[in-house]
């Protein structure tokens, strides 16, 4: 059962809360990075729709190079201290259409992820991605778990 | 065999082009970081004044002559043109942040309009364009009413600016499969573009010389992706029509999980936990 607040988020989105609360977003080929603080309770969660900003529309968190150290900036912000985060990834899925149309978007985007946790060293302790369905999931930041269930349609 | 080790090879090379990518656009995100940051800053430094200015001027007792009159047009006029941009950069600065909210009410689409043409009043005087607008909708929809909002007003402020004087602006409003569907069309040049997505591009370089902020369509864009819609124009024959698509059934299935988070807690019961 949650306590605290339940929040919602969608493409672009990112929210950063304290425990007892829950973030919860459905997946496709976006990924989702979950931050957690085990030592101040502070958690969040962003919901990225391509791996780049392309350089010219806003810098919008709806891009993992730019939702992924922003989530970083907002838990700092909010008090977490950088050496207790770890991270858990999610989504990142390839549609049922072929790889080559897909333009491997869920891939990069998994990739990103990664790559951009490394440079701030911080260790990804979970992971589903990958494979072709959609996922929901609920991040309790009270007990720092993620809850997932595959959809039966890729989403976003 | 040869399938696998092609595979392996596409997969190597996307690693390293992603990388490569990653880097690449560090750099440019670390230059423009500087320029986002201090728009958000200034936007919203000046939106609080100016909110009290916008508030205060129509109780203002004007001494009735006419030289009176025109000169608190001109300044009522300024202070409406200045909150409509402050209020794209404090929209472009909550997109940026990752804290922008979408809400959806039921709203009559008309009554929207109506009041983005009030602000927009003293620049469609000045050009003498006439509105004509044309709704097929008869009930009210489920959408966020600021974003619309600010999604009409800054297609109709565009075209004023780029329309012809004396013309006329079409604002036309209709449900076309399942999407609340908004067309502005003005008489005018198409824009000068050589590709349709920089005219969507903040702070695009002008084309024509006489480009804004460029900040309003970008904004829009983002807006309408985030409520899952899309933007689009056309220029034909002296006439450019900008179509915005919003989603209205999606809408009606994220009120319901925005409402009751609950389907989502239910349907958990079997989940995995990682």
């Amino acid at each position: 059962m949650i306590e605290g607040n339940s929040t919602f988020i969608h493409v672009g989105q990112l929210h950063v809360d304290v425990a007892p609360a829950a973030i919860s977003t459905i997946l496709g080929s976006c990924v989702a990075v979950c931050l957690y603080d085990r030592k101040s309770g502070i958690g969040g969660m962003n919901h990225y729709l391509l791996p780049f900003w392309n350089g010219n529309s806003l810098q919008s968190p709806r891009f993992g190079n730019i939702a992924i150290p922003k989530l970083i900036e907002s838990m700092l912000e909010r008090g977490a201290n950088i050496k207790n985060i770890e991270a858990k990834i999610f989504g990142g899925a390839s549609m049922n259409i072929s790889a080559s149309n897909n333009m491997m978007i869920g891939e990069k985007n998994i990739l990103v992820a990664r790559e951009i946790l490394k440079e701030y060293k911080i260790h990804i302790v979970a992971e589903d991605v990958g494979k072709e369905n959609g996922r929901k999931i609920q991040f309790n930041l009270q007990n720092a778990k993620v809850l997932l269930k595959y959809t039966m349609k890729a989403h976003v | 065999m040869e399938n696998i080790v092609n595979k392996e090879n596409m997969s190597d090379e996307l690693e390293f082009l992603s990388k490569k990518i990653l880097e690449l656009n560090k750099k440019l995100i670390d230059g423009e970081k500087a320029k986002s940051r201090f728009l958000s800053l200034v936007a919203n430094k000046l939106n609080n004044p100016l909110t009290a200015i916008l508030g205060i001027m129509p109780h203002l007792k004007i001494i009735d002559t006419q030289e009176n009159k025109l000169l608190f047009e001109l300044v009522y006029k300024e202070v409406l043109n200045l909150d409509f941009k402050i209020q794209n950069l404090v929209m472009a600065s909550e997109i940026e942040s990752g804290n922008i909210d979408i809400s959806y009410a039921l709203v009559d689409p008309k009554e929207i309009i109506d009041e983005a043409l009030e602000c927009l009043k003293y620049l469609i005087k000045e050009k003498n364009i006439e509105i004509k607008i044309k709704s097929s909708i008869k009930q009210k929809v489920v959408t966020d009413p600021k974003k619309v909002y600010i999604i009409v007003k800054n297609l109709i402020s565009n075209g004023c600016r780029y329309g012809f004087e004396n013309s006329v602006i079409t604002i036309a409003l209709d449900i076309e499969d399942s999407m609340f569907v908004i067309k502005v069309k003005n008489q005018g040049d198409a824009p000068k573009v050589k590709y349709k997505p920089e005219i969507f591009t903040r702070f695009a370089k002008d084309a024509d010389g006489k480009h804004g902020l460029g900040i309003g369509l970008s904004v829009v864009r983002e807006i309408c992706e985030r409520v899952e819609g899309s933007i689009d124009y056309e220029a034909d024959d002296g006439f450019v029509t900008f179509v915005v698509r919003l989603s209205l059934d999606e809408n009606m299935v994220d009120s319901q999980a925005y409402g009751s988070n609950e389907f989502l807690f239910e349907s958990f019961d079997d989940a995995i936990e990682l």
